[in-house]
């Protein structure tokens, strides 16, 4: 808890922050946590803010104008994208950066508010906005039509401030794209808001080759009104780009010249020599991957180049997460200074330096003397615990139907935890809501005390609309709880299947919101996290099935119509009435007329 | 099977693997070629013929057999040609709407309109009595009319009545007065534009007044030249812009020489294409970390606000502006030259992406660098025809904007108004040029003449686009066309109809701007080109495994039939002559 409670500490000073000095209207932040298994998770964020007045007046500064040309026009009041790639690994990495807030399902998620009178003016808009921004992030956006699109009524809550806005004419969309790829053509538009374009600061060390390359990244891009508490002051448009990843330490070390992993040569290998069989053949390889020493340029390819110069001062750069037993080396022109919480520490980093560089030594090469009482200390930050576990998988067989099967799991020993599970499924999934049912492991569903406390549920329409189904439940603590529901596959019909048929059709990721125990505000989250994306198979036709039809239907019309038409025309006789036919008579029938057309032809010069 | 006697099965057999030529028909032919091959041949027909004396006819046809085939095939060639290809023609034709296409191509070809600008020029010359103004009036009418060699831009003199009271301002009367002419005694001849009104100021010495029986004067000729001068530019630029339409050659204007038909084309493909409304765009590019901001917003105010009110009645504009650090341009060079202006904008990484709303974009790069351009004076002639600004560090991308170097030291922070203030006049000048405004005469008059350029320009866009999709529907006989196309070009026509009567006022250029988009939105009607991709051997792969099989059983019964048929009536001749002869 402590080490969340710093992280958050930590945003909440820079949000401060950006509250107190507007004439500071942009900061950036790097915060490096190791992680257990040899991982590093890499949390960048950039904030920049424009006064409400400036947008409206159209002059860009540190907001960038293609975004908020977008947002203009389609009359975007708060927007939030997520580009995501990858698995969070919560059993090994605990709980996630940001409580969750900043990170989306796998491929692209969006979700929005936008003013308008009408629900259809609502969904143009929505329609306007999603192929706008489709072209600024070179992303399928576009593909996010009525089918993909949801009005979640519980999960999400906006994060801005909307003092004159209205349960009428602010309309929450919410649409989702499992299946797209997520690459180096998203990052590039993504660099290309910041106001220091990924040439100096922080986010000069964000690399395609890097950042895809991870064990599981997502990009976040959040719009929201920020209004100065108290009323005085002006509304400020916020927009905050955040960049999680985590780096497999050892995959990121290997030079990029040689990316093939090979086997280490015998005497390079750490082994386990504890092992009762180790000897000079065998091998047990060392767990010495946690303790991994590593540097900047290491892992991401380069070194930080200098500092943006537009950064609000009063925010270091860059922060890294490891107790303070731990020595880092730095290079020249930047101040290390160790947060009282004693286990992270920040850099500062002087305006004229040009390149940054931090290098994380391993604990087996500090001095002897450390090493002797760091045995009872952590070499890491040990994770924290999240509030929940989820999981989830298709259970049932076949091409017909299905079922879904959600095991959360609460870790606390002794708070319950209440959240709401959203689902928004495709249309070809039609699922049976009298199916669903949550119980605890090793009892029955029981009537008393239900689990499910409120669902929320908007029946598919076939090719129009997806299902949404909304379920507020609690799970109690310590405990595991199963929900489950069987579902239907719809058969598509030929031309709604995609290219890559065979391969399946994702599925999105159900969005789970934890509610605050404090009743009197249940609607806000106080964590979020998403299970991962699904893949139902169909059954899928063999698509050179028209032209097979065509020509059955064509030859068996055939048949039918030529013997029909024959026996009703020709005339039946005996065979030794009829005219004789031999291969002789048939060629007389072919020389024939050749030899009169032959004659006709040669005295024809003449 | 084994029942039946052996000599059956082969009978069997036989008429299971000849069963198409089993019938009299065929028999009869075949003794014919036979009989032929044994003519041609000789011996070597001899193995037919040796047999053919054993065969067995088959009995004789009854008649109502004969008779029934006939229906049969009758009724099968009946549902096929009265029901089939009818159904089959009505499910695959192409809907083609009715276009004028004759009306259309006239449009296209000048025929319909005539564009004619007829400019009412009042003059006023209070201190003249009604006579001699109205004589003065006559004689520069008729200097005019000698001198104008181009009816479609048609000058009209009228005296105004003088003001009633003394304020300076003319055209309360009516707004389609394109010019006053002030008359005012003085010492000698002279002539001024006012540069803030439609105004032409002329002294006269009192001598000069022509008499009334005067069939010539110098005062008459010398206003009918200063008139011709003044509109000189908006001639040549409408005539340039009739010839490079299809306009026939004998409404074509004469006189418009190579060199100047030239520069008059440079022109007009610098300029954007007509929209009501432009979004401008102002971007700060700077090649490092400062400076960081602008005072734009204020400048703009300053310096660009006047002349964007001016161009109000003609455009409109939405406004925004960015400020962009760490911009490399495209080219690296310290010092640019002709080649590497035109590369130096960094599309690919430069934020400049058009506006969304649909209204066209001008960019207006400052790009603080130290970057300088070799031989300004040199390039300003070549990109930059406007003499205000030779030595300026810009330079004009036709039809996108303008960008302008700017050195600044390098600690500075902050662009002040007063830095922005060069910047700003050229970016605004550049903006008149980009919008086509002409560049002679005072800056009301180039407007009022933006104004007529723009109607002509946008009525033979509009024109040509009529004639560019009658043609494309003559030429591609299986492209659709929806009925939304036929409706957007008979709005076109309509609106078309209406400019070519108002040309010269705003309405004639509201007409104008309606029929272009209407006839842009007709031509570019998405679902025309969807039927394109339809090729002939797809038809061919579907139809063949169906129309093959029937069709072959079916026109092979026709063809025995009408041979049969044939063969009757031969018998029945020959019967009949065969009776004569007994």
């Amino acid at each position: 808890m402590r080490q969340l409670f710093s992280f958050s500490l930590l945003s909440f000073f820079s949000l401060c922050f950006a509250f107190l000095a507007t004439a500071a209207d942009y900061h950036e932040q790097l915060v490096l946590r190791p992680l257990p298994l040899s991982a590093l998770l890499a949390s960048f964020n950039f904030r920049s803010n424009t006064t409400l007045s400036a947008f409206e007046a159209h002059n860009f500064r540190f907001f960038p104008r293609s975004l908020g040309q977008i947002l203009q026009h389609a009359g975007t009041r708060e927007l939030h994208l997520r580009f995501s790639l990858g698995r969070w690994d919560a059993e090994s990495w605990g709980a996630r950066p940001w409580n969750g807030a900043r990170e989306g399902g796998t491929g692209v998620e969006l979700w929005a508010w936008l003013e308008a009178d009408t629900d259809e003016a609502a969904d143009h808009q929505w329609l306007t906005l999603t192929n706008a921004l489709s072209g600024l992030f070179c992303a399928s956006l576009n593909f996010i039509d009525g089918t993909r699109t949801t009005r979640p009524v519980m999960s999400f809550q906006p994060e801005g401030d909307h003092p004159n806005a209205t349960d009428t004419n602010t309309h929450l969309l919410y649409g989702v794209l499992p299946h797209e790829v997520v690459c180096t053509e998203n990052l590039t538009p993504f660099l290309k808001l910041l106001p220091c374009k990924g040439k100096a600061g922080i986010a000069s060390l964000l690399d395609g080759h890097k950042l895809f390359d991870a064990s599981w990244q997502s990009m976040a891009i959040d719009v929201r009104p920020v209004c100065p508490p108290g009323g005085e002051g002006e509304c400020v448009l916020e927009i905050e780009q955040t960049i999680d990843m985590v780096l497999d330490i050892e995959r990121s070390k290997r030079p990029r010249g040689n990316p093939i992993p090979r086997p280490l040569p015998g005497h390079e290998l750490h082994c386990d020599t504890s092992k009762p069989y180790h000897s000079g053949d065998t091998c047990f390889p060392a767990d010495s991957t946690a303790n991994q020493d590593w540097s900047l340029s290491q892992v991401f390819g380069k070194t930080i180049k200098g500092t943006c110069p537009l950064t609000d001062p009063n925010v270091p750069p860059v922060c890294l997460q490891v107790p303070d037993a731990r020595s880092v080396y730095i290079s020249n022109g930047a101040l290390e200074k160790k947060n009282q919480d004693g286990v992270s520490r920040c850099f500062e980093i002087e305006p004229e330096t040009t390149d940054f560089e931090l290098l994380l030594p391993s604990p087996e090469d500090l001095p002897a003397d450390n090493l002797q009482a760091g045995q009872e200390v952590e070499n890491i930050v040990k994770p924290e615990t999240p509030l929940l576990y989820a999981e989830r998988s298709f259970t049932g067989h076949g091409q017909e139907r299905g079922g879904v099967q959600t095991i959360l799991r609460n870790p606390s020993p002794d708070k319950e935890v209440e959240f709401i599970y959203m689902e928004s499924l495709p249309w070809f999934m039609r699922i049976y809501l009298h199916t669903m049912q949550a119980r605890i492991e090793g009892t029955s569903p029981s009537d008393h005390d239900p689990l499910i406390q409120e669902v929320y549920y908007r029946p598919a329409v076939d090719r129009a609309r997806g299902t949404q189904l909304e379920v507020r439940m609690r799970v109690p603590a310590a405990s595991t709880v199963f929900l489950t529901y069987d579902f239907e596959k719809s058969i598509l019909r030929y031309t709604e299947y995609p290219p890559d048929a065979n391969r399946g059709f994702d599925v999105a990721a159900a969005v789970i919101t934890i509610l605050s125990p404090n009743k009197n505000d249940t609607r806000s989250a106080t964590y979020n996290l998403r299970t991962t994306s699904l893949l139902c198979s169909l059954p899928t036709p063999d698509f050179s099935m028209p032209y097979n039809v065509i020509i059955f239907t064509s030859t068996a019309i055939a048949l039918a119509f030529g013997g029909m038409f024959n026996i009703i025309v020709r005339r039946f006789v005996a065979a030794d009435e009829g005219p004789e036919v031999s291969v002789g008579s048939l060629k007389q029938k072919l020389i024939v007329p050749l030899r009169r057309i032959f004659a006709r032809v040669k005295p024809g010069p003449r | 099977m084994s029942a039946r006697p052996p000599i059956d099965n082969d009978t069997a057999a036989d008429s299971s693997t000849v069963p198409t030529v089993t019938q009299d028909e065929d028999a009869v032919i075949f003794d014919a070629t036979t009989t032929a091959a044994a003519t041609v041949t000789g011996t070597g027909g001899g193995t037919e013929t040796r047999d053919s004396p054993a065969k067995k006819q088959p009995p004789p046809e009854e008649a109502s057999d004969v008779r029934r085939r006939t229906w049969v095939i009758l009724s099968f060639w009946l549902v096929v040609v009265c029901l089939g290809l009818p159904i089959w023609w009505k499910t695959t034709t192409i809907y083609r709407a009715n276009l004028p296409l004759d009306e259309m191509l006239e449009w296209a070809d000048g025929k319909a309109c005539r564009p004619v600008f007829p400019l009412r020029i009042a003059i006023q010359a209070d201190s003249l009595h009604e006579q001699e103004a109205q004589n003065l009036l006559r004689l520069t009418q008729h200097a005019l009319d000698d001198l104008n060699d181009f009816s479609g831009h048609h000058l009209r003199l009228q005296l105004s009545p003088p003001p009633a009271n003394d304020d300076d301002k003319p055209n309360q009367n009516g707004d389609d007065t394109a010019l006053t002419i002030r008359l005012v005694p003085g010492e000698a001849t002279t002539a001024t534009l006012d540069p803030y009104a439609p105004i032409l100021d002329i002294t006269y010495p009192p001598n000069t007044i022509p008499s009334a029986t005067s069939s010539s004067s110098s005062l008459a000729a010398y206003v009918a030249n200063q008139l011709r001068s003044t509109f000189a530019e908006e001639q040549a630029i409408i005539s340039y812009l009739l010839s490079t339409n299809s306009m026939p050659s004998e409404h074509r204007p004469q006189g418009l020489t190579p060199e100047a038909a030239e520069s008059l084309s440079k022109r007009t493909t610098r300029s954007l294409k007509y929209a009501p409304t432009y979004h401008l765009t102002f971007s700060l590019l700077t090649s490092g970390p400062l400076p960081s901001s602008w005072d734009i917003e204020a400048a703009i105010d300053e310096y660009m606000k006047p002349v964007l009110d001016v161009l109000s009645p003609i455009h409109n504009f939405t406004i925004d502006t960015q400020v962009q650090l760490y911009a490399t341009p495209g080219v690296q060079n310290q010092v640019l030259n002709k080649e590497d202006l035109s590369s130096f904008v960094n599309a690919a990484e430069w934020p400049l992406s058009p506006s969304i709303g649909g209204a066209p974009t001008v960019n207006f790069i400052l790009f603080i660098g130290n970057q300088t351009i070799g031989n300004p004076a040199e390039l300003a002639e070549s990109h930059n025809p406007d003499n205000e600004s030779t030595a300026s560090p810009s330079w004009l991308i036709p039809q996108w904007g303008t960008v302008y170097l700017l050195s600044l030291p390098h600690d500075t922070t902050h662009v002040s108004v007063s830095t922005l203030k060069q910047p700003l006049l050229t970016f605004t000048s550049h903006l008149l040029s980009l919008t086509g405004t002409p560049q002679s005469g005072s800056l009301p008059l180039r407007l009022s003449t933006l104004s007529r350029i723009r109607s002509a320009d946008l009525l033979l866009r509009a024109s040509s686009t009529l004639g560019s999709l009658a043609r494309l529907s003559l030429a591609l006989p299986s492209i659709s066309i929806p009925s939304s196309v036929a409706d957007g070009v008979s709005k076109t026509m309509a609106h078309l109809r209406l400019a070519c009567e108002t040309l010269g006022g705003a309405e004639g250029l509201e007409h104008a701007r309606i029929a272009e988009a209407e006839a842009e939105r007709a031509f570019f009607e998405k679902s025309m080109v969807g039927q394109l991709y339809f090729p002939d051997e797809h038809k061919i792969a579907v139809y063949l495994p169906l129309l093959g099989p029937v069709g072959v059983p079916l026109v092979m019964g026709l063809l025995n039939e009408i041979k049969a048929w044939r063969k009757r009536r031969r018998d029945r001749a020959e019967k009949a002559a065969a009776k004569k002869k007994e």
